[in-house]
């Protein structure tokens, strides 16, 4: 029965194919990406970076002839719905590939509808190493950096500029931030820092001042968090407010802090240091290029989800034109080993685990700007392959 | 012992005056709860969403440009007429039957449930940030304590010795205390006692609701809020024993306490369980909680 649907959506997409004539007929691409709720923001950055590269794709002549139309839905950063809207979009918008996702666990549910409905997905924003790990799929890319090569950068900047550190921990208490602080505590020991401490408040924390006197036991020189959104908002404040951050380096994931939330952090977020993929002061003329047509376009700086989500379509023009075709198993071939250019520089798709390399940068704020004061070539921050499945 | 002293004065004090900051505002929770069952014999099963609304006023009112001293102001009034109303349109209607406390239960944790869904029909799901009135901090000793948290404190110590005042200091209070002893002979004695009844109940939730006004710019403001902060007024009243209002006092400290030295040691998750689970001991070996009865003692 199965059989027989594809057979009839590919008959069905045959005779539109003719229809139009082959030229003409755009290349749909599905965006699932949350549009509503707390991670509204995120979704705005991506839904921005993806209308900004589809527009100049299309403006250039568009892929291999034919324009891209952009297809968005709302995910609610709900992996229930994501699945039920890429659902939707791969059986009745029929979409040639599908990005977006940024809840980890909706890329990862994602990634089993595309295997599914055999077609490809790519995620611009999800952290979550197991992704390209031991969850990996042949139908799933990731474009951006990972938590591990962030811990990695940031672990290199660290040993260099406070050796033997003191670091204390403090994730949030679910997935992402048990694995953050996993992943960063292995790079930070690794290069011979000490753990004093960790500790892990639930999601959407309303108060974390019982949780500054263990900080004031442990007497740490460096505190590492992996909260994000508002939860930062209320930690950085109420930090600042106790007198706990003098004489202390506040370091962090990527997504703790970012152009999103800054404002609402202000004063209390100068001086953090994390390790990214991105920063709008790359001193690059692509980066120029693309942050002045982000500006002019939206009045406002791309951050990392922008910037990567503006990369994706780029990645998958180059692999169709590669290809030739839009044929899932020929753009899955091409894809693996693709380098193509980004406003990052040239990032390339590592063919075993889907996972792309790419330089990665240590920034720190500084007068409400991510200033660039690190760089590791990606081949140091990739770590090993462990994906086993394809 | 220099590093001990070191431990004492930056570790453990610090920790100790956050946990008086808190124990104040649960005080004021308890004390409206413990008056309530004190004089009344009714377990306000809303007094969360009283504090919730509470705090939804001072939005409110602070949307329409007051400065958050004049919602500090208003909203008790606000609350004490919403609390008067509240005792006489819904609570009186079953006071006089036979199943008092099943009803009562029943009726004010059903009107809690309405209220937090009205706040979220009218207000959304999503928290709303309540600034701080008063910005900065104040370095006591080498340490620092933001101001708002010491205002807290000040403020919250003198509205707890004002109701300790007017409960054992004077006439109005006398008079409650007697009617809470004994209804039938203050009545005869000229007392209004339905009257009395209302306004006490009234009283209890304004305190609730200027709980929320003082706790809005520290855990931000959303439709489910009373519902932690009630368990914990709750745990003390029981603790300290249903009605008394030295045990509110004195057990809300103690709590407070133990919940913040313990977060030292163990994550502060834990802290609920280990309140919990004083509490429970505390009703196997001594139901009638720490002190009596409000009237009684």
């Amino acid at each position: 029965m199965k059989q027989l649907k594809h057979i009839s959506i590919v008959v069905a997409l045959a005779c539109a194919g003719t229809a139009h004539g082959q030229g003409s007929q755009p290349i749909r691409v599905g965006v699932v990406t949350p549009l509503s709720g707390t991670y509204a923001g995120i979704g705005q950055q991506v839904k921005w970076g993806l209308d900004l590269a589809a527009k100049e794709i299309n403006d250039a002549g568009g892929v291999m002839g034919r324009k891209l139309e952009l297809i968005y839905e709302d995910e609610e950063a709900n992996p229930a719905v994501a699945t039920q809207k890429a659902e939707k979009l791969f059986q009745v918008n029929k979409v040639d590939f599908l990005t977006g996702t940024v809840n980890s666990g909706s890329t990862l549910a994602v990634g089993q509808v595309a295997e599914r409905n055999q077609r490809l997905i790519a995620t611009t924003v999800s952290f979550a190493d197991s992704i390209t790990g031991d969850k990996c799929s042949p139908n799933v890319f990731r474009v951006n950096a990972r938590a591990g090569m962030q811990s990695a950068a940031l672990a290199e900047w660290l040993s260099k500029e406070k050796p033997n550190a003191n670091v204390f921990y403090l994730g949030p208490d679910y997935e992402m931030g048990r694995s953050t602080v996993a992943a960063f505590k292995a790079a930070a020991e690794g290069k011979g820092a000490r753990t004093v401490g960790e500790i892990f408040a639930p999601l959407d924390n309303k108060d974390y001042s019982p949780y500054l006197g263990q900080i004031r036991a442990a007497r740490p020189t460096v505190f590492y968090t992996s909260v994000a959104g508002n939860d930062t908002v209320r930690l950085f404040t109420q930090l600042s407010e106790f007198g706990l951050d003098r004489n202390l380096q506040i370091v962090g994931a990527s997504g703790t802090v970012t152009s999103q939330n800054l404002p609402a952090i202000g004063k209390a977020a100068e001086g953090f240091v994390t390790g990214v993929g991105y920063s709008p002061l790359i001193d690059s003329p692509e980066n120029k290029k693309f942050v002045a047509a982000f500006q002019a376009a939206y009045k406002a700086l791309p951050d990392l989800y922008g910037a990567d989500s503006y990369g994706v379509l780029y990645f998958y023009k180059a692999a169709v034109e590669k290809a030739k075709s839009t044929d899932t198993d020929k753009v899955r071939a091409a894809m693996r080993d693709l380098e193509w250019s980004t406003p990052q520089g040239v990032k390339k798709m590592r063919a075993g685990d889907h996972q792309a390399m790419q330089d990665m940068y240590v920034v720190r704020v500084t007068d409400g700007q991510f200033r660039i004061v690190g760089k590791v070539p990606a081949a140091a921050a990739i770590g090993p392959d462990t994906c086993t499945k394809f | 012992m220099t590093e001990f002293l070191n431990w004492l004065q930056f570790v453990l004090s610090p920790q100790m005056i956050n946990g008086l900051s808190i124990g104040v505002a649960v005080i004021l929770m308890a004390l409206g709860l413990t008056i309530i069952f004190g004089l009344l014999d009714v377990i306000n099963m809303a007094h969360g969403e009283f504090y919730a609304l509470g705090a939804y006023v001072a939005v409110a009112l602070l949307g329409l440009g007051l400065p958050f001293w004049w919602a500090l102001a208003l909203v008790p009034l606000a609350m004490l007429l919403v609390g008067y109303a509240t005792e006489r349109l819904l609570i009186q209607r079953v006071f006089d039957s036979k199943d008092r406390h099943t009803l009562t239960l029943l009726l004010t944790l059903g009107f809690g449930i309405v209220l937090e869904d009205v706040l979220k029909i009218f207000f959304g799901a999503n928290p709303l940030r309540v600034e701080t009135p008063v910005a900065g901090a104040t370095e006591v000793v080498g340490l620092f304590f933001p101001n708002y948290r010491l205002f807290l404190m000040l403020f919250g110590g003198a509205l707890i010795a004002a109701v300790w005042l007017i409960v054992f200091r004077t006439r109005l209070g006398a008079i409650v205390r007697a009617a809470a002893f004994d209804r039938h002979m203050a009545g005869s004695l000229g007392v209004p006692v339905a009257r009395v009844y209302a306004l006490t109940f009234a009283f209890g939730v304004a305190l609730a609701g200027l709980s929320g006004v003082l706790l809005a710019p520290i855990y931000s403001v959303f439709p489910t809020m009373g519902r932690d902060f009630v368990l914990m007024a709750f745990s003390v009243v029981i603790v300290g024993g249903m009605g008394s209002i030295k045990g509110a006092v004195i057990a809300g400290l103690l709590l407070t306490q133990i919940q913040s030295i313990s977060s030292l040691y163990i994550s502060p998750v834990w802290s609920d369980p280990l309140l919990f689970g004083i509490m429970v001991l505390v009703l196997m070996w001594r139901p009638q909680g720490l002190f009596g009865r409000l009237g009684h003692a």
